[in-house]
């Protein structure tokens, strides 16, 4: 760039600088996204399709071998069923608990910041803080939720939770959707602040129902907002793990194993490490088709 | 609401009065029994923590007889909660700012610049915002194995920031989005290059949009648990999540100790809620609505 010409109008080289300040600015983050999640994402794709156990130095190319094998693990038949019991409940739940105090604090109660402030507490904690505090609520011995049970005159009830092997992944799920809800409910409230009051109005003068109401002028206008609160936590009903590990580490016996829990111990403490990648594409592809479908259904059922 | 409702004043009987007492006592009865499931099992927690171990045995639900803060300093000396605590905030605070910094960098440039690849990038990023951590976990823990830094703090910060930046980059683009392009081009037209307008006249009016997402990204730093666990396998190293597993499952007979632990763990992150609430809902429903 020759300083004579600069002070001309418009160089060449002014207009290459022009174009190139987009990529300035993005040069950086895009390295770093490319290093620790593109390349990874890729090498993902290229380990599921061999042998490789993560300690010996060759690879054989097996093709889809690692995702045949999934067909007959029966563990992982087990842990998808897990999952798919997760997203309907941990999905459901909290939308629905969310719906119920969004319309007990909306359009305005006395004390609804403060409410709402307190419901969504538990999204702060940690998931490890979350799961040592139901583990102790759940404790056979010692629990909160045994001696309440005990209280209320129903002692023959009490158990030990985590270790039954049909109330240990109920128990789980409990506390995360605990631990979720708050969220959820603070996303509804602020779409419900964009509810049209008038249309409200109007139609409690043409004699709707509280019920009506809620079903006819409400939800439709919170479509967008449920639909991405749906999405995302459909993701996350796929993917979970933390809660899960903390608190039974997939026990007892496989009564709460997901897939993410079972990837993990065939990656890491069993050495298959293209089988427990292969699983955990196999993860995201299901969390993504999920999702996809029901934004689509979602779009569909509201151009009508 | 301009207007008065129109069931405001005509018809108020007295047993329509009695009615709406009545739903509005349902309603508050509703309102404080979840708030009862919300808060019974953190300030349970809390309370037994003062406890000694044969007075919770004998009566787990009730308060302590006397207050012992030596739970406390016994959770405190055996814990280690201050290694752990130092290593949280060694590798939370650099993941928080070069998020905010980088994602505020490239959302600028897909907000303002039309250039050609401009829609691929996004899509490039939104490809991150979908795909969970663990169809990258397995390949990312040889690859920084293979680099020499599995189990040092650059194992969790480099990830960290790399995995950060597609919610971030959503968010700042969205923000830019809704700023007048005009502001740029006049700052542009008195002398100022792409950077200078980006630096002087753009950043300064990122701050909500910024300490919202610096909210959101220290809070997923501080409590991220299975990054850490994979790429910190030495103890020194080990986040506050991981400390409080170790120790739960260490003192996990010893319920005055282990309920002790706890409460080190989470006391300054309520604290902080409770300071910061209005700040982080309000940031979270500016992320959700813009998104």
């Amino acid at each position: 760039m020759g300083s004579v010409r600069q002070v001309a109008s418009k160089p060449p080289g002014a207009r290459l600088g022009i174009r190139l300040t987009p990529w300035a600015f993005l040069i950086i983050p895009l390295v770093f996204y490319a290093i620790f999640f593109l390349v990874p994402l890729l090498q993902s794709v290229v380990i599921s399709l061999t042998d490789w156990d993560g300690v010996r130095q060759v690879r054989n190319f097996v093709g889809l071998a690692n995702y045949a094998r999934m067909l007959t693990d029966p563990l992982v038949r087990v842990a998808l069923g897990h999952n798919l019991i997760w997203i309907l409940v941990g999905t459901a739940s909290p939308i629905i608990i969310s719906l119920g105090l969004g319309m007990l604090l909306w359009p305005s109660t006395r004390g609804s910041n403060l409410f709402q402030a307190a419901y969504f507490m538990p999204q702060i904690l940690s998931t490890v803080v979350v799961a040592a505090i139901w583990s102790k609520v759940y404790h056979p011995l010692i629990g909160l939720l045994n001696k309440a049970l005990e209280a209320a005159g129903l002692g023959h009830l009490t158990l030990g939770w985590l270790g039954s092997m049909q109330w240990a992944l109920p128990a789980v799920l409990i506390a995360a959707i605990w631990a979720y809800f708050g969220f959820t409910l603070v996303v509804i409230l602020a779409g419900l602040q964009t509810v049209d009051v008038d249309l409200l109005d109007a139609a409690s003068i043409d004699g709707a129902n509280g019920l009506q109401r809620f079903w006819n002028v409400i939800l439709p206008q919170l479509g967008p907002v449920l639909t991405m609160i749906t999405a995302y936590t459909l993701i996350g009903g796929f993917n979970v793990f933390d809660i899960v590990w903390v608190m039974t580490a997939g026990g007892p016996a496989n009564a709460t194993d997901v897939l993410s829990t079972v990837l993990y111990k065939r990656a890491f403490m069993e050495d298959h490490v293209a089988y427990g990648t292969s699983l955990a594409l196999m993860l995201t592809a299901l969390s993504l088709i999920a999702s996809g479908l029901f934004i689509y259904f979602r779009e569909k059922g509201t151009e009508r | 609401m301009s207007r008065p409702p129109a069931h405001a004043t005509p018809r108020r009987s007295p047993g329509r009065l009695a009615r709406r007492g009545l739903t509005a006592a349902a309603k508050y009865t509703i309102l404080m029994l979840v708030l009862l499931a919300t808060l019974g099992p953190v300030l349970w927690v809390y309370t037994t923590a003062f406890r000694s171990d044969a007075e919770i045995m004998q009566d787990p639900l009730g308060l302590p007889h006397e207050w012992r803060l030596e739970n406390f300093s016994e959770a405190w000396k055996v814990g280690k909660f201050d290694r752990y605590f130092v290593n949280s905030v060694i590798i939370a605070v650099p993941v928080v700012s070069l998020v905010v910094g980088l994602s505020a960098l490239g959302g600028y440039a897909l907000a303002r610049f039309r250039f050609r690849g401009n829609r691929f990038v996004f899509m490039l990023f939104l490809v991150g915002l979908m795909v969970p951590f663990q169809a990258v976990m397995i390949p990312l823990y040889f690859d920084l194995r293979d680099w020499g830094i599995l189990s040092t703090y650059w194992a969790v910060i480099l990830p960290g920031i790399g995995l950060g930046l597609p919610f971030g980059i959503f968010l700042m683009r969205a923000f830019f989005i809704g700023l007048p392009a005009e502001l740029g081009d006049s700052a542009k037209v008195d002398g100022c290059n792409e950077f200078q307008v980006f630096w002087k006249v753009m950043l300064p009016l990122t701050v909500p949009a910024a300490s919202a997402l610096g909210i959101f990204q220290f809070m997923w730093t501080w409590n991220s648990f299975l990054m850490p666990m994979l790429y910190l396998q030495r103890e020194q190293l080990r986040t506050l999540p991981l400390g409080v597993m170790l120790f739960s499952g260490r003192y996990s007979t010893q319920y005055g100790l282990l309920f002790a632990g706890v409460t080190i763990a989470t006391l300054p992150v309520v604290i902080a809620y409770v300071l910061l609430q209005r700040r982080i809902t309000a940031g979270l429903t500016a992320g959700a609505v813009k998104g």
